[in-house]
């Protein structure tokens, strides 16, 4: 706000620090991909000048596994994820918190299924789409994906419904417009920010997904994760190879979240409603 | 649960068309060409790396004739076995050869088709491993890697310790403080379980602040199910063992006391770092390749690794092996596997694919790939691919022992390591830890 | 509850919002009704049942699967030990997560590059997570030691008496950014001239963040906590990686209690029973937790 004009570059620092301490891993990675494996057993704080790019040939082709195909599998899953858990849970949280379907008994039930730890459905999962021929595939993750992700987009959109002033919505039911047309020009663009954060931790949370990929896919709908651990083999950690996958495992992400940022940060918590 | 069945049925047109989105997506050669393809799980490492060669050379050459693809599908190693486990336990069909290994093929057996039909030499393996991998009478898996242990030392600085007067000196100071009893140091092919951890207590500065190395040694005391293998080393070495001449469990004996109380003295004096505590392969391998430790027991595989001047600059002309410490010397031994899936719908295309590999010709390709088959002949002949080729055979031979083939062997792996290793690093008092994984393993047993 | 809600408004209105809120919720429904039902009913089947990888004869057994668990010491170290992880880390991350809003609420150079840089943490599936502590974490060839060692300090993160507080440490490293992002979000949407009218009034800003803005962000910190909390629950990834749930039991959490009931003992009756059990302890407080969440900013809830 307008208040602290004291030693914005103090902030600067400080932020920065933060910024480097909780990405201590993320830099490791970076350093370590680039070092030829004699100086990631040797030399930890050796900055690699000149560095080597085998790691990342090892894990986009040198290796013999398909990365290509495995971040066309997980862009799919995770694009695929978002808008079909948006498309779900937007009037399903208008319809929940403004017309006050079935009290909060729908919203407590989807928000409980977040608890249930993830080993209870493996199995049932498993059955399930290998029953109906989803096995192995991006259709089968992306309903998975989205059962577990529902949960946390109707928190953040319960939420974000909750902050968008009744009196609007009221005044256009006195002029006669129906719910959709309230949901449809009225909710959705004051909930775009909310919107956006659900997608955003939809896509980060489906793209980071490890235990259903590994369950539920096998070779062709495999996901850049699981691919990653490959690396971990019989017989210890290939660290150059696990860094330099991780190190390209984030960048959609991080992509993904630039572009996402304005909304993001303009509303998580709702909104963009002031006072 | 029957109730699957009809399900199975009634969605077969639907899965039919999932089977033909997951073909869209595949990178598999198309259908056209009437081939079987035949799935089959692996994991990553040298086994994989190897087998991938051996499957590109079948595919291309005798799969042709055949009829028959291999399709390999490499998995992490936990989670190798826990998908196998969850399509074990649905009756999948999903893939059609398991990886398997002599430590866990009974607990998977009931989800395996025995393939005595398929004709491998059994003559041609050690005999541990076709031993490992027959349960009442039936083969249910062929051999792939055998593994073992060995004890990989620093030559340079035991050269030094067997000449250097002062070190000898010290050395003896040493033991004496340890062991109770002065003793001059051995080479490593004559070390019994005392000289181990009185070499360790030499080369760690928190007993001998001259020790070129921080830490003696490196123990893999993390709570994996593989580490008990180590620590089963010295356990035999001591003349003991999981079970006694009575078939029951015997880890309350003499020897087990013994074999704790070494692990405990080297944590607990800092022999090894105190991160062991959540050490396993790899953490053992960077401290020797790092320089910190002296010496360590360690699986056969690390050989390349140790030995590769990429790899391992500081350290890679300066390591050799010997047998595990022990009067007499013991090793664990394990042999990796593929196994039938008794729901394939491709049985027959996988039987000869896995005579395929039984052949030397296919096991010898496999070992110049980089694996270690479990026939004595191949590695023999391809002691030029592999300098550790002949030691492993001759550790396996001699010193070899395996784990009892029970459906809990794999599960007792776990529950043993998960007892012992909070008593190695000092949580859990040693005789409680003892006397609880005894019983564990005696229920598992009876099961 | 539909006449409640529906009250003032005219007849026919009250009518297309009953028809309307089962239209917009259908998909949910649906879904819910083909992919939810199923893997729910089935788990629960299972968790009444022998099923396990030992014998393919499956057979009811009624509650004893719950029996067992609820009698074995483990599940009840796990549930100690997964309990009080999640209850400190999430303390924390929130109130380290507030401060940090605080702190990049205002104009500063650098800014939209640093927000990004600080959310990065989110962004690392946490099995993989797992690895890179492993990597940077090694006291021998480690980041993290390393530059330790270079100021003289000499420490063994993961022996037995620092495992624990290391893996709260970890899981509050990598997650505070999430509850920043969240609550960061929450205090951008404040209204400013509350803010304002405190400035003129001489609030100090201590005083001004006590009294004004932490009440107004109430339902951030429900919806930041509720959505930290029931993951850290299920933390599987990293501390599997690192220390397998050891020395011994020590770190077993409850979804590595059950990872191992399932996957080492292939006793999927007990590791289905154990995960409904989590559910049953935690879901009284769902209601709770789900009422803040969608009260608006000064309603009594």
């Amino acid at each position: 706000m307008t208040r602290t004009k004291q030693w914005p570059i103090m902030v600067t620092l400080a932020v920065a620090l933060v910024a480097l301490v909780v990405n201590i891993p993320l830099i490791g990675a970076l350093l370590t991909s680039f070092k030829p494996d004699g100086a990631i057993t040797s030399h930890p704080l050796s900055i690699p000048v000149p560095g080597t790019l085998q790691h990342y040939a090892n894990v986009l082709y040198a290796a013999g596994y398909d990365f290509p195909l495995f971040f066309e599998n997980s862009a799919i899953i995770a694009f695929g994820t978002v808008v079909l858990t948006t498309l779900i849970s937007v009037p399903a949280a208008y319809a929940i918190v403004r017309l006050k379907l079935g009290g909060q008994w729908l919203l407590n039930a989807v928000a409980a299924m977040r608890l249930l730890p993830a080993m209870f459905f493996v199995l049932p999962f498993f059955v399930m789409l290998t029953n109906v021929g989803l096995l192995d595939t991006v259709w089968g993750m992306i309903v998975v994906d989205t059962f577990l992700n529902l949960p946390i987009a109707m928190v953040i959109l319960a939420r974000g419904v909750a902050d968008v002033p009744i009196e609007i919505e009221e005044a256009a039911r006195m002029d006669g417009a129906s719910s959709y047309g309230i949901l449809v020009t009225m909710i959705v663009p004051l909930l775009a920010p909310s919107i956006a954060a659900a997608a955003l931790i939809t896509f980060l949370f489906t793209w980071n997904d490890y235990i259903f990929a590994i369950i539920i896919t096998t070779s062709a709908a495999r996901t850049v994760t699981v691919g990653v651990s490959q690396f971990v083999t019989s017989y210890g950690i290939l660290w150059g190879d696990v860094s330099a996958g991780v190190v390209l495992s984030v960048i959609i992400p991080i992509v993904f979240a630039i572009f996402g940022q304005r909304y993001l940060v303009s509303g998580l918590a709702s909104g963009s409603v002031k006072g | 649960m029957n109730g699957f069945d009809f399900s199975m049925r009634a969605s077969r047109t639907i899965a039919a068309a999932g089977v033909l989105g997951a073909v869209a997506f595949s990178v598999t050669p198309s259908v056209a060409d009437a081939q079987t393809t035949v799935r089959m799980v692996l994991w990553p490492g040298p086994e994989g790396d190897a087998m991938q060669k051996v499957v590109r050379a079948y595919n291309n050459g005798q799969g042709k004739t055949d009829g028959i693809s291999v399709d390999m599908v490499l998995l992490s190693r936990d989670d190798t076995f826990a998908k196998e486990t969850t399509e074990i336990a649905t009756r999948s069909s999903n893939v059609d050869i398991y990886f398997t290994a002599t430590y866990n093929i009974g607990f998977f057996a009931q989800g395996l088709e025995p393939i005595d039909d398929i004709g491998i030499d059994k003559s041609k393996y050690f005999s541990a491993a076709i031993k490992g991998l027959t349960i009442d009478g039936k083969l249910y898996g062929v051999p792939l890697d055998v593994s073992n242990h060995f004890l990989y030392y620093r030559t340079d600085l035991v050269n030094r310790l067997l000449k250097d007067e002062s070190w000898k000196k010290s050395y003896r100071d040493i033991a004496r403080k340890v062991l109770g009893e002065a003793r001059d140091p051995k080479k490593p092919s004559e070390w019994t379980a005392d000289d181990y951890l009185a070499t360790a207590a030499f080369f760690s500065r928190s007993e001998n602040p001259d020790s070129p190395t921080r830490y003696g040694t490196a123990l893999q005391a993390k709570t994996s199910p593989f580490n008990i293998t180590l620590w089963d080393d010295l356990l035999w070495g001591l003349g003991g063992s999981w079970t006694g001449k009575d078939g029951k469990a015997a880890l309350t004996s003499d020897a087990a006391h013994k074999a704790m109380s070494i692990y405990r003295t080297i944590y607990e004096k800092h022999y090894t770092s105190p991160d062991a505590s959540q050490w396993e392969y790899g953490e053992t391998n960077a401290a020797l390749q790092s320089g910190s430790a002296a010496f360590a027991m360690q699986w056969s595989a690390a050989y390349a690794d140790l030995t590769s001047k990429d790899k391992s600059p500081q350290i890679y002309d300066k390591i050799a092996v010997a047998p595990e410490p022990g009067d007499p010397h013991r090793t664990h031994v394990h042999t990796l596997a593929i196994s039938l899936n008794k729901q394939s719908r491709h049985k027959d295309a996988a039987r000869k694919w896995m005579a395929y590999l039984a052949t030397p010709k296919a096991m010898t390709a496999y070992a110049q790939a980089g694996g270690i088959p479990s026939q004595p002949a191949v590695l023999k002949d391809n002691v030029k691919s592999n300098a550790a080729f002949a030691k492993i055979a001759e550790n396996v031979r001699k010193y070899g022992y395996s784990l009892p083939t029970f459906t809990g062997t794999f599960q007792a792996m776990q529950s043993i390591t998960e007892d012992l290793s909070s008593a190695w690093v000092g949580v859990d008092a040693t005789d409680d830890a003892l006397s609880k994984a005894n019983d564990k393993l005696q229920s598992l047993l009876d099961r | 509850m539909g006449a409640v809600s529906a009250e003032g408004f005219p007849m026919p209105m009250r009518q297309s919002a009953t028809s309307a809120r089962w239209v917009l919720s259908a998909p949910l429904l649906v879904f819910l009704a083909v992919f939810a039902v199923f893997p729910l009913a089935l788990g629960t089947w299972i968790s009444l049942t022998d099923r396990s990888i030992l014998s393919f004869s499956i057979n009811f057994v009624g509650l004893k699967n719950y029996a067992d668990t609820l009698r074995d010491p483990d599940f009840w170290h796990a549930v100690f030990f997964t309990l009080k992880f999640t209850l400190i880390s999430t303390f924390a991350t929130l109130v380290l997560g507030f401060l940090l809003a605080l702190l990049v609420h205002r104009r500063f150079p650098g800014k939209t590059l640093l927000v990004t840089a600080l959310i990065m943490p989110i962004m690392v599936a946490p099995a993989l997570m797992g690895i890179m502590f492993r990597l940077v974490l090694n006291a021998e060839i480690g980041l993290v030691p390393a530059i330790l060692d270079r100021f003289g300090i000499a420490i063994h993160l993961f022996s037995p008496h620092l495992v624990v507080p290391l893996l709260i440490l970890l899981e509050i490293l990598q997650w505070t950014p999430f509850t920043f992002l969240i609550l960061y979000a929450g205090l951008q949407a404040l209204p400013d001239d509350v803010f304002e009218a405190a400035a003129l009034d001489g609030s100090s800003p201590l005083r001004t963040t006590f009294m004004i803005t932490i009440p107004l962000m109430v339902p951030s910190f429900f919806v930041a906590g509720f959505l930290r909390a029931v993951d850290a629950l299920r933390t599987f990834d990293v501390i599997f990686v690192l220390t397998g749930g050891g020395p011994g039991s020590l770190t077993n959490t409850l979804s590595i209690y059950i990872y191992k009931k399932a996957f080492t003992e292939g006793n999927f009756g007990l590791a289905t029973a154990a995960a409904m059990l989590v559910l049953l302890m935690v879901v009284p407080l769902i209601p709770f937790l789900i009422r803040r969440v969608t009260t608006r900013v000064g309603d009594v809830p």
